[in-house]
């Protein structure tokens, strides 16, 4: 057993894991041919045009396009050219894929839906089923997948690659992310109660929520009452994202603010919903950005209210 | 009459000769030879001063030959895919390139001229000991003190911030510890630095000056209870302002344990060599 396994309890019984009955050889073998299939298949994806790709339509009024899985690399600052300071948060897009394509039949009746997976991960701790999927698409497995509600002129073709370019500086973007979990906690920390306080005789009560309702009319406490409980490790969603910079080199884009989740965990960005935060003004690549139509962008591209750091000193004259 | 002729032309050859040699040498010894006036040998030579060495200032001024990495390019010990340090650390040096900042400790007296907001076109020039330098990667700080009219006042400066214009070091030196916040509490005069002040001129090679000054302190009570050996201060004259007996007191707050403590290390010198090679590389571009 390794020894990151030592003190686990095994939950599953349903499948076995690779490992269970081969010799070291055979999982050493295993190990080294999935990696190279998956690498084959990533090369084979970055020129979608080989196997007929389908077709792509024009940006129309009212259509909405695919969204991005990346991960949280963490927080920087950055300076604007009239020398305020704001806090930027860098998310990489690391191997997003998009897996299947749900025609509006088959998802609801009233929008087709594109299934996206992000971060590549292993194949040997996943069930079957969960396996499939990836299968027909031909690519890696991937640690999370969400749903994309997409109007029916920007469907893709499964298989194809997405990268950071998808978003442009200057366009506003929703982060959702599950927050950090804090484990069962108190009604102070939890619903920001005031608590009673710590001295002038008070016995034992000092964190504690005090009164639950209004009295004997009721005579029940509401239902949905705020009380202690666990907290955390929800999907919360941060609306209204500027994004300042998008580096296609390493596919990292910096989005203003904050975002819900720690360093290193896997988020669904998309279009925002917010009326006046449309991107009427820019031309976003429709529907997706593919490397052979649009060629060869700058390593860097950057908002126009950006300094950036080649720039000489500002004199704010 | 030919033959002088030809006498006077080898002559004059001879004499063209000589002042190339004159002038080659000149390009290579000028400061040493002193020129002689495009005159004749028969005359006693006209004294001309050698011409003053023109300095061409750069940006980037005399580079130390010590090795010194500055310690916002160390990232600290967590979590983080390394490829947001090496991000960061490309913008960092884009903004070395175009801003020298010079290399200083705290303890070193600088002076920082930044552009202000409010006042368009103005540049405010501060002069002020560093008391700590904090942060890593593009947010690095470094804190400045001086009295000025007998206030004490401190700015926080950013490192990358685009509004700053120059960082001069007037006096490069390193004291006993590495955070000088104890300032506040011991008499003006270790604080005052004069505005005027004139840069002292330190060589890039060799030992940075390590200043071994005791400071003494104004009475209790501080704002910190700087005996405590959490804060491990060496640079106060502890028996001018406390009794033996106090000083044991103090060490009732010590964790001896710490300094055996193997989670907290933190081995850096492995990472310290790499970035520094490649930020030299990157620099030197």
């Amino acid at each position: 057993i390794p020894v990151q396994l030592v003190g686990c309890v095994r939950t599953v019984k349903t499948t076995t894991w690779f490992e269970e009955h081969l010799t070291e050889d055979n999982q050493e073998y295993m190990r080294k041919t999935m990696a190279e299939e998956y690498r084959r298949q990533t090369a084979e994806k970055l020129n979608p045009l080989k196997d007929e790709p389908w077709q792509r339509h024009e940006w129309t009024e009212g259509s909405r396009r695919v969204g991005l899985v990346a991960v949280k690399l963490g927080m920087a600052p950055i300076w604007t050219k009239t020398g305020e300071k704001h806090a930027v948060t860098m998310l990489q897009v690391q191997d997003c894929h998009v897996i299947k394509c749900l025609p509006r039949e088959e998802y609801d009746g009233h929008t087709a839906a594109l299934v996206v997976g992000g971060k590549n991960v292993s194949p040997f701790h996943r069930s079957e089923h969960y396996m499939e999927m990836f299968r027909n698409a031909g690519v890696p497995p991937k640690q999370k997948i969400t749903t994309f509600k997409v109007s029916d002129n920007a469907i893709i073709k499964p298989g194809t690659p997405l990268y950071a370019a998808h978003f442009r500086p200057g366009q506003y973007v929703d982060v959702t992310a599950k927050s950090i979990g804090k484990g069962f906690q108190g009604v102070m920390k939890r619903w920001g109660f005031k608590g009673q306080p710590a001295s002038h005789g008070q016995t034992k009560t000092h964190r504690r929520p005090g009164a639950s309702g209004p009295g004997g009319d009721p005579a029940k406490v509401f239902k949905g009452k705020k009380m202690p409980g666990r907290m955390g490790n929800i999907y919360v969603t941060a609306f209204g994202l500027k994004i300042w910079r998008v580096n296609t080199k390493y596919n990292v884009l910096y989005v203003n603010g904050s975002v819900p989740g720690h360093r290193n965990c896997v988020l669904k960005i998309r279009d925002t919903v917010l009326p006046t935060r449309g991107s009427t003004l820019l031309s976003p690549p429709f529907p997706t950005y593919f490397t052979e139509d649009e060629g060869d962008l700058a390593e860097d591209l950057y908002d126009d209210d950006l300094f950036i750091h080649t720039e000489p000193s500002l004199t704010l004259t | 009459m030919a033959a002088c002729s030809r006498r006077l032309d080898k002559f004059i050859v001879s004499l063209r000769l000589l002042r190339n040699l004159q002038l080659q040498n000149e390009r290579f010894l000028s400061t040493s030879v002193c020129r002689w006036a495009p005159g004749n040998d028969s005359e006693p030579p006209k004294f001309i001063p050698p011409s003053k060495p023109v300095i061409i200032d750069k940006t980037q001024a005399v580079a130390t030959l010590r090795k010194f990495l500055s310690p916002e390019f160390i990232p600290p010990r967590q979590r983080t895919n390394p490829l947001k340090f090496s991000m960061e650390r490309k913008d960092m040096i884009r903004r070395r390139k175009i801003l020298n900042v010079p290399e200083f400790y705290p303890g070193s007296i600088l002076a920082v001229s930044m552009a202000d907001p409010n006042a368009t076109g103005k540049i405010n020039r501060f002069v002020g000991i560093c008391i700590q330098r904090g942060g890593k990667g593009l947010g690095a700080t470094f804190v400045l003190r001086n009295i000025i009219n007998q206030q004490g006042v401190e700015i926080c400066y950013e490192l990358y911030n685009p509004r700053i214009q120059k960082i001069e070091v007037l006096k490069l030196e390193k004291r006993l510890d590495d955070n000088l916040m104890y300032l506040r509490d011991a008499l003006p005069e270790y604080s005052t630095v004069d505005p005027d002040m004139k840069p002292v001129p330190f060589p890039p090679t060799g030992e940075v000056p390590l200043n071994e000054l005791k400071v003494k302190m104004r009475p209790k009570p501080w704002s910190k209870r700087w005996e405590r050996p959490k804060f491990n201060i060496q640079g106060i004259h502890f028996d001018l302002c406390l009794v033996p007996k106090q000083m044991e007191h103090a060490q009732k707050w010590a964790q001896p344990w710490q300094e055996y403590d193997m989670l907290k290390e933190y081995d850096t010198s492995k990472l310290e060599q790499q970035i520094l090679s490649e930020v030299q590389q990157e620099m030197s571009k």
